[in-house]
């Protein structure tokens, strides 16, 4: 090979590389990183990433120069050189890419193990997934349930996840956090929020109809926020009065998404009207209090005329432990009168 | 040498293939099809293996019981079929076409013996398939072999049509031989099935 | 009665020949016979399952669900299979009675009606394949327009939900299953057995049925949109329990129908193994043997381990659909993780499946288009079987997020990670093969350069994702479509349009149209690039996958991906007229239109009825361009044909 084709072959690979390299810098590819685990997948993403623009750089090169360089002529019915091998060429390109691929093996081998690492004080959170909704749940403060996630920045949180039906996955993009979530399983994740804000949570295994619309949100907050949230909360849910305990319990579970409730402000029209509980409950032939709580607890045990089947989750029942659920069922017994 | 070349355009023949192996094609086409065969096996244990060592569900799920003695009696009555096979093939190479018949005949009696007792088996077990994991993987590895017995039977009918036809010779026994492999596949499967679904 | 008077291949006419032309019409295999035993087939399933029903007592007597699948999804296919002929020759030996005399009838095309039976013919059979495959492509690449249509803006209610997940299932099945797959089979069908030296395949009948096994796929998927309640809607994973429990009946259409491809898909591979090991032509050695060849034979390897498992994972999947057992049924004992683990055992190694044949198809076409041998041929092989063995140990790979043990996950990777050594070394020698070579951009090479720099791209992402931490991000986002996409479609379809330019001379006996190619070379490489690469950022911003709807932050880059795939669908359209035009009255094509030094371009385009009129004897090397009179075989001469190809010594 003579020098002035390696110059060129050089150019050629160093100007395909730099495009490369202009593409991954220039377009925002990765989104906010909002935890610690994202900090360090970032890092993985980047080093492989400049390891795959250096090999792109120089196949594309070499295939680029050897279009330009050995076109043959129109009339050129001559055969190439006839090259069988060379052994020192093919034990380079076998051990060159190993020892790359281990060098990658490595790093995401460390990564993983430090994301997987389990802090002391850890905070634990529920989560339960089924078709189509989440529920949120926090075992040290008296399970109390909600529809959305919060958490405290800077504190390392283990979600302990379980589904009531299909396979779902718990993805936060970001997080950089994402894991499924399996009948018949609890899988867990870590994650460490590190800037405040809201996110998305999205279920990221396909598990019917719903799929796409299977969303909610995570919020991080100061821990001082939080422990406040969490405090007031708790003892809004735990509180004798049941007008209090009940309308935190009502707020924390979205039920104001889907339903009008005069005492909570709430105006959702997907489903009944719940002030108008008393004559629906005699629309059904029930007592009210096992109305209202069969209702919660298992909503399509009675369907309202006019409104569909299997949209009002199923997991209360299961997410709201009895306490709560007694509140709730009072408070709005108390609220639609 | 034109017309001979017309000759043979006429008689459409292709040229002999070359026999670049010391296998038969027909003989190599069985194992590499009892390759993939063990690997559909592979998969049902796969299932047994994830439900009874993963789940550790327990084997057999009270209160149901399993026939272990029946089913060693249906175990010996497969392998003996096995030795049969091999006698009515031996027979045909030593050119004794009723010592096929024979062996073909009584390895078909024996074969459906195993199959008869099976089903009776499954009617008295006490259990079907919609009562858990274990019926699941219980029905499914032994009614899977039995599909298996089933099959095997089929060619074991076919080739005791055949035999009594005197379509096999000294010679000419390929298909008695290629039918037996799969059925000394279906035995040695059986016994698989039976050491670890019944014993283990 | 002696055995001998009964052999097999001297029989007389079977009774249907002698029959009016009505009964014959009814009775001969054909359609018409297919039609009825459908039917009937279908009956008698129906009755089965009813009086099985009736006899166990069990309640409701006529419970759809395993009606249709006994008697439509089995029964049925298989009368149709009997019907049209398939069964005949071993019903006959089967039960004993004179079976036809081989009067090679059923071998070779004289009208186009000889493609539309079943016919023994390898070179027949490779068309019928690659026609069929077509066919679903397009119908593949159909709903995949929908899916852009779908997607183009957000809040889109073109489609409900559980259609649009039906559509982007059935695209993915019928691209996998009843596209890439096949076409390859249908490819080295006709290919395999010439450069073999071979007059056939091993089991020629075999081969007939493995074809018509097919159609009866590909329809019972697209078919299953017709069903109640929809197509089967989980993904081409079809995972556990989605798919066996919480799914309407078109679920068991995807069981099914992959039984029928994976069967098909078996039967071919274990034919092709026993073709090349018994029957390669003298002095054809395994170092000798086209690479091509090799690819095929790697493949079929693979098949025949791998396939069984997708055919017990759909067993049981459907099992606990219409059997109601547990499987993967968590609250009866069953295990959900468990269908993954047996699928992905299977589909990993199927990613090797769609690309090892395309491998092979490179090294023939980027020789012969650059005049130069293959740089380290037996290092090629071998990096082969390197891939199909380590291609068994990673299938885990597609579970970094889906909750199994997490101590799988870094052996996982390293073999993942490996398979870029192998690969690399095919990347790296065909390369060099061009190095210094004199390169004719003919369409084929061209598809082969496009595949090259698409593959690579396609695999370095696939490095990307094998590195789990990366992969934890981006799992089920669309950085894992714009990866399949390019692997599967700048890897797998476009080596097969390189295979079916290099090779449409040799099957039609004529030449399609260069520019025409060319043009189609360009309308694809830049409408393809234009579809996916967006669809890396869309992937790693978070963009889930399998969603009809999304987020408005990514309408933009949606709307331009929906645009550029129209362009990329009429691409198609170039090719489909290049390919009719040129089939009806393209110029006549000689023997040896590219100088290749393999078989199958020594005998005429297209080649006799049974290939070669003497076995021909293997001297040398298939590649040895630019080797002064190197000559890879030496053929008997004929009068009809080849005299002017085989040169002096
Ligand atoms: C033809 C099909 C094909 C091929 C060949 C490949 C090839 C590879 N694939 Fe891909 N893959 C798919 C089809 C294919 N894949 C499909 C369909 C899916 C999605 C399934 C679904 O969920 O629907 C998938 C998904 C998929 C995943 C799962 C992602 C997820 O769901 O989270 C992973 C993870 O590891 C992966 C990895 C790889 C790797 C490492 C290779 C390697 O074999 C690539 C090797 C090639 C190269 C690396 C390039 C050339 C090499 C060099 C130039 C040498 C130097 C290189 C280095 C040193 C890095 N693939
Ligand atoms: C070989 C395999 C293969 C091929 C060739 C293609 C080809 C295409 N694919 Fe496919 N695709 C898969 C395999 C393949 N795909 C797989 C495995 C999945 C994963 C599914 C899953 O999640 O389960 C997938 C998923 C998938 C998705 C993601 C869906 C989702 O997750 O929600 C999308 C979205 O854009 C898509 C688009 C396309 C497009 C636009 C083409 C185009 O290239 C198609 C071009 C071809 C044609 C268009 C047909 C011929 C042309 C005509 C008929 C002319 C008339 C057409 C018009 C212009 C209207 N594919
Ligand atoms: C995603 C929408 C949705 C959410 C969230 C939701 N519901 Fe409902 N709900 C419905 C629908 C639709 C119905 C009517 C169908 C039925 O009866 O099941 C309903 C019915 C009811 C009924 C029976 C009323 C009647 O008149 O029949 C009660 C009580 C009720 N919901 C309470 C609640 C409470 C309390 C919460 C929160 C913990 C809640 N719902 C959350 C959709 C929702
Ligand atoms: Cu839940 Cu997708
Ligand atoms: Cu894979």
């Amino acid at each position: 090979m003579r020098r002035g084709s390696i110059a060129s072959l050089l150019g050629i690979g160093i100007v395909s590389g730099g495009i490369a390299a202009a593409v991954a810098l220039a377009i925002p590819w990765l989104p906010v990183s909002a935890s610690k685990e994202a900090g360090r997948i970032d890092f993985v993403f980047w080093f492989v990433v400049t390891i795959c623009i250096v090999i792109f750089a120089i196949v594309s090169a070499a295939i680029l120069y050897s279009v330009v360089v050995f076109r043959a002529a129109p009339d050129d019915d001559s055969d190439g050189p006839p090259i069988h091998g060379h052994t020192g060429l093919e034990i380079a390109w076998t051990i060159v890419p190993t020892i790359l691929v281990t060098a990658i093996g490595i790093v995401s081998a460390i990564v993983l193990s430090q994301d997987d690492a389990i802090a002391k004080n850890a905070m634990n959170v529920n989560v339960t997934a089924q078709q189509f909704e989440w529920t949120f749940s926090y075992p040290e403060a008296h399970n109390l349930t909600s529809a959305t996630l919060m958490l405290p920045r800077g504190r390392e949180t283990v979600l302990h996840m379980q589904s009531r039906d299909v396979i779902h996955a718990f993805f936060v993009p970001e997080f950089r956090e994402n894991e499924d979530i399996v009948p018949g399983l609890t899988t867990t994740l870590n994650v460490t929020p590190t800037r405040d804000g809201t996110y998305p949570v999205i279920c990221n295994e396909l598990c019917g109809l719903g799929h796409s619309t299977m969303r909610s949100t995570v919020t991080v907050m100061e821990p001082a926020a939080f422990d406040k949230w969490l405090k007031g909360q708790s003892k809004a849910v735990t509180s004798p009065s049941a007008a209090t305990a009940g309308a935190a319990v009502f707020k924390n579970n979205g039920c104001a998404a889907c339903h009008t409730l005069t005492a909570a402000k709430a105006t959702g029209k997907v489903g009944p009207d719940l002030d108008k509980l008393p004559a629906e409950a005699q629309q059904a032939k029930q007592p009210l209090a096992s109305f209202v709580r069969t209702s919660i607890t298992d909503p399509n045990a009675y369907i309202q005329p006019g409104f569909p089947k299997n949209v009002m989750p199923q997991t209360f029942g299961k997410a709201i432990p009895k306490q709560q659920l007694d509140a709730l069922v009072t408070y709005l017994i108390n609220s639609s009168k | 040498m034109a017309a001979a070349h017309a000759e043979h355009l006429e008689h459409h023949g292709p040229p002999a293939p070359h026999y670049s192996s010391r296998v038969t094609p027909g003989v190599l086409g069985m194992f590499l099809f009892i390759a993939s065969e063990i690997m559909l096996f592979g998969s049902f244990f796969t299932a047994y293996f994830f439900v009874r060592v993963v789940n550790g569900t327990p084997w057999p799920t009270p209160p149901y019981h399993l026939p272990v003695y029946v089913a060693f009696i249906n175990t010996c009555i497969l392998v003996t079929s096995s030795f049969s096979m091999h006698w009515g093939l031996q027979s045909i190479k030593r050119g004794n076409v009723w010592g096929l018949r024979a062996g073909l005949l009584l390895t078909f009696l024996m074969g459906l013996s195993f199959l008869i007792t099976q089903a009776i088996e499954y009617s008295r077990i006490g259990f079907n398939t919609t009562n858990g994991a274990f019926a699941t993987i219980f029905f499914c590895l032994t009614g899977l072999h039995g599909v298996h017995v089933f099959v095997g039977l089929s060619i074991l009918g076919f080739m005791t049509i055949r035999a009594f036809r005197g379509h096999f010779s000294a010679e000419e026994h390929h298909g008695v031989e290629i039918g037996g492999i799969y059925w000394h596949f279906v035995d040695v499967m059986w016994i698989v099935v039976y050491l670890t679904v019944y014993i283990l | 009665m002696t055995a001998a008077t009964l052999d097999p291949h001297e029989h007389h006419l079977t009774p249907s020949v002698r029959r009016g032309p009505v009964r014959r019409l009814l009775l001969g295999p054909g359609f018409i016979r297919a039609g009825w035993m459908f039917c009937l087939f279908g009956a008698i399933g129906f009755g089965l399952v009813v009086g099985f029903r009736w006899w166990g007592g069990w309640q409701p007597l006529f419970d759809m669900t395993p009606i249709t699948l006994v008697s439509l999804l089995v029964a049925g296919p298989l009368g149709f299979l009997a019907g049209i002929g398939a069964f005949d020759y071993w019903t006959r030996y089967a039960i004993g009675s004179p079976t036809r005399p081989e009067d090679h009838s059923g071998h070779g095309a004289r009208t186009w009606h000889d493609y539309f039976r079943v016919n023994t013919d390898h070179k027949v059979i490779g068309v019928q394949y690659l026609v069929t495959t077509i066919f679903f492509f397009i119908a593949g690449g159909f709903l995949a327009m929908l899916v852009r249509v779908q997607l183009a803006r957000p809040g889109n209610h073109f489609f409900d939900p559980q259609t649009y997940n039906g559509l982007f299932s059935v695209h993915a099945s019928l691209m996998i299953f009843l596209f890439v797959i096949p076409a390859f089979a249908g490819l080295a069908n006709f290919v395999v057995p010439l450069m073999l030296g071979a007059p056939d395949m091993a089991f020629p009948r075999l081969n007939a049925l493995s074809f018509w096994l097919l159609p009866i796929a590909g329809i019972m998927m697209l078919s299953s949109f017709l069903v109640p309640g929809g197509a089967f809607a989980c993904g081409w994973t079809g995972y556990a329990p989605l798919c066996s429990t919480h799914q309407p009946l078109g679920a068991i259409f995807f069981n099914q129908g992959v039984q029928w491809a994976g069967a098909s898909s078996i039967m071919t591979a274990l034919n092709f193994l026993v073709t090349i090991i018994t029957m390669r032509a003298p002095g054809l050695t395994f170092w000798r043997l086209p690479l091509l060849v090799w690819a095929n034979f790697t493949t079929s390897l693979l098949v025949v381990i791998a396939t069984p498992f997708i055919a017990g994972s759909q067993f049981f999947s459907m099992f606990d659909h219409v059997m109601h057992t547990a499987f993967f049924d968590p609250n009866n004992g069953g295990y959900p993780l468990g269908y993954q683990h047996i699928f992905w055992f299977y589909s990993h190694p199927a990613v090797y499946i769609m690309m090892l044949p395309g491998f092979g198809i490179m090294s023939e076409v980027i020789s012969v288009f650059s005049r130069k041998p293959i740089f380290g041929y037996r290092l090629m092989a071998l990096s082969l079987m390197a891939i199909v063995v380590l291609g068994f140990s990673v299938w885990a790979h597609h579970m970094f997020t889906s909750g199994m043990s997490s101590w799988l996950r870094v052996p996982m990777m390293v073999t993942t990670l490996l398979i870029a050594v192998p690969t690399g070394i095919k990347i790296f020698s065909w390369i060099a093969t061009m190095w210094e070579g004199k390169l004719h951009f003919n369409t084929p090479m061209l598809f082969a350069l496009g595949f090259l720099s698409m593959f690579v791209i396609g695999g370095l992402s696939g490095v990307m994702l094998g590195a789990v931490p990366i992969d934890i991000h981006v799992t089920d986002t669309y950085f894992i479509v714009a990866h399949l996409h390019y692997v599967l479609f700048g890897g797998s379809v476009f080596t097969i349009f390189a295979g079916i330019y290099y090779w449409f001379p040799k099957m039609t006996g004529r030449m399609y149209d260069e520019r025409l190619g060319k043009l189609h070379f360009w309308l694809t490489f830049v409408g393809f690039n234009l579809t996916f690469f967006p669809m890396h950022l869309l992937g790693t911003e978070g963009m889930p996958r399998r969603v009809a709807d999304y987020a408005p932050k990514f309408a933009d880059l949606n709307m331009f991906i929906s645009l550029a795939s129209f362009g990329l669908g009429a691409s198609v359209l170039v090719f489909l007229y290049n390919m009719i035009t040129s089939w009806k009255n393209g110029p006549i094509a000689p023997a040896n239109p590219w100088r290749a030094l393999t078989l199958e371009w020594q005998v005429s385009s297209p080649p006799p009825i049974f290939n070669f009129d003497e076995i021909p004897q293997v001297v040398g090397s298939p590649y040895e361009y630019g080797v002064p009179g190197a000559q890879h075989a030496i053929l008997a001469p004929s009068p009809t044909h080849a005299v002017e190809e085989v040169a002096a010594p």
